[in-house]
């Protein structure tokens, strides 16, 4: 049974209370009012402490080699309906749905009024939702994985059929030449696509819902995510949309917001180039 | 300083108070009880104003490694979460980021706060434009029970009126001190106007958070301390609060990434914006 901050407070503040009675009141020796006077010291900062560390109370007794587990399950889970992620705390249920916001004009082709009025919309579209929730602009690294493969699969290729070519006798000049040029192509390619890091800005909103079983939170989570998205369409005057699937993870996962294909490749080609 | 620290404190200070006050009683070890109780006081109050130093120096001091969720976990000094995919090391780190001038601008009659309120999608579009890594800026937003908002506002223009009004029946009534009030005063009245316009009160928490990759935990470490000296740099333009997140409020801003608080949790730990 997970045991509530404020009654772990109270216990202990009790607790201290009576010690530091006991130091008033009792007549006992010297030692034993020192010890007691101690000892309520010790329930004293460990009460208030609750305030602050809470979380860290039960994992810090279960320590082990200097390792201090807060939680060892997954971050969260993707809902079966692929639009909504559930967490669990404690005994609590709760879900998050997301919403993007498409972002089309610069701020270079407004006039200085409709800069404020942008300024003040961000204002209001803060004060849409009757329950919290977080807007975030992320600026993220563009996933060029797929691209990334494709072009070393297609260089891969060319540079085993160069070989296979090249140790053929009755192979043409020309023929060779040519599939020569090809993977010099899709080196060079491979070289310039690595050579530039691609960002793209994201702006979404998050709410959370908590419910007693995943899909009640999921379906309260994604009834708010909607009133979010109407809200902000009619301020904004953009079409705001609900995140599902994939897209979802870009929003939670460092490796998503960073991929592990563009990112290695970028950080071999810089390494290659510092090295040069 | 919200209610709820202010009793957490008197208690806790006043029981230690308590033992300081009865020194005497412990008669050759009074002076040590007297020393330990100041202690104590001394603790929760550092406890409280400045954990962000405390906690990393516990944490690095036992060299304990946080583990928040399954594949992430914080390295002793605290100030960041770290994932390891794939012989990669993505280091994540926050910094807060309350943005006070540009919410109250909204508010305010002043003339320069309006152009400063104009220039803030030019600045933020220059921050996006010279970041060249990863960053999110995130704002937290927090709706207030709207009758008891309105009855507190209407409560602290009584008292502001008031004390207005025997400023300037004084003696020697001081201009500054009304300049003062009546500022206050017309940021008040704004706020009671937006909320009969419609608008919801709202407190709202901000922080930037960034990420940076590294093929050993060093490398992605220093380049996040990099990135998030950079960000500092490129938001000074705003005249944002902003400074490093250490300690047990990196764990919630990770978890806030997942799921929001409930607003009394929220208030507990970060300081909001009205």
């Amino acid at each position: 049974m997970a045991i509530s901050q404020k009654f772990l407070f109270t216990l202990l503040l009790l607790g201290t209370f009576l010690l530091v009675f006991v130091t008033y009141a009792l007549p006992i020796g010297i030692i034993a009012k020192f010890v007691v006077a101690v000892a309520a010291l010790f329930l004293d900062i460990l009460a208030f402490s609750t305030k602050l560390y809470m979380s860290f109370f039960m994992p810090f007794l279960h320590m082990k080699n200097g390792t201090l587990t807060i939680d060892d399950s997954e971050a969260f889970t993707i809902a079966p309906s692929s639009n909504a992620i559930v967490t669990r705390r404690g005994g609590d249920v709760y879900a998050s749905a997301f919403v993007h916001i498409p972002t089309y004009r610069s701020s270079s082709e407004m006039n200085q009024e409709e800069k404020v009025d942008f300024a003040r919309l961000f204002s209001r579209a803060l004060t849409i939702s009757k329950t919290p929730v977080r807007f975030s602009a992320q600026l993220c690294v563009i996933d060029k994985d797929v691209y990334i493969n494709n072009i070393k699969d297609r260089m891969n290729e060319a540079e085993e059929r160069y070989q296979a070519t090249s140790l053929n006798k009755n192979a043409k000049r020309e023929e060779v030449e040519r599939i020569n040029g090809e993977a010099t192509m899709w080196h060079n390619l491979f070289d310039n696509v690595n050579r530039v890091r691609s960002l793209a800005l994201d702006v979404f909103a998050m709410v959370t819902a908590q419910g007693n079983t995943e899909e009640e939170a999921s379906t309260l989570a994604l009834q708010q995510a909607d009133e979010i998205a109407s809200g902000v369409s009619s301020v904004f005057g953009v079409q705001a949309s609900l995140v599902e699937g994939e897209d979802i993870l870009k929003y939670l996962e460092p490796d998503h917001m960073i991929p592990i294909s563009t990112v290695s490749e970028e950080m071999r080609a810089r390494a290659a180039s510092e090295g040069t | 300083m919200d209610g709820l620290t202010i009793v957490y404190l008197g208690l806790t200070c006043g029981l230690a108070f308590m033992l300081l006050v009865n020194a005497a009683a412990f008669g050759p070890l009074g002076l040590v009880v007297a020393l330990l109780s100041l202690l104590a006081i001394m603790l929760i109050l550092v406890l409280n104003y400045a954990d962000f130093i405390l906690f990393p120096a516990i944490t690095r001091l036992l060299s304990i490694k946080m583990v928040p969720a399954k594949g992430y976990y914080m390295p002793k000094g605290s100030d960041a979460v770290i994932k390891y995919v794939s012989g990669l090391y993505y280091a994540t780190g926050y910094l807060t980021a309350n943005i006070y001038n540009y919410v109250f601008a909204a508010e305010s009659v002043d003339e320069e706060e309006e152009q400063k309120l104009g220039s803030a999608p030019d600045k933020w579009e220059r921050i996006v434009m010279n970041a060249g890594f990863p960053f999110r800026f995130s704002v937290i937003s927090m709706p207030k029970d709207l009758q008891k908002y309105r009855d507190e506002l209407e409560g602290s223009r009584g008292t502001l009126e008031y004390r207005l009004s025997k400023e300037q029946e004084g003696s020697q009534p001081s201009q500054l001190v009304i300049d003062d009030l009546n500022r206050k005063i017309s940021v008040i009245n704004a706020r009671i106007d937006r909320i009969a316009a419609g608008e919801r009160p709202v407190d709202a928490t901000m922080y930037i958070e960034s990420t940076a990759v590294g093929v050993s935990e060093k490398e992605a470490m220093d380049a996040l301390s990099n990135q998030l000296a950079h960000l500092q740099t490129l938001f000074s333009s705003f005249d944002l609060s902003i400074g490093r997140v250490m300690g047990r409020e990196v764990y919630h801003l990770f978890s806030f990434g997942y799921a929001l608080p409930e607003y009394s949790a929220l208030e507990q730990t970060f300081s909001t914006q009205k």
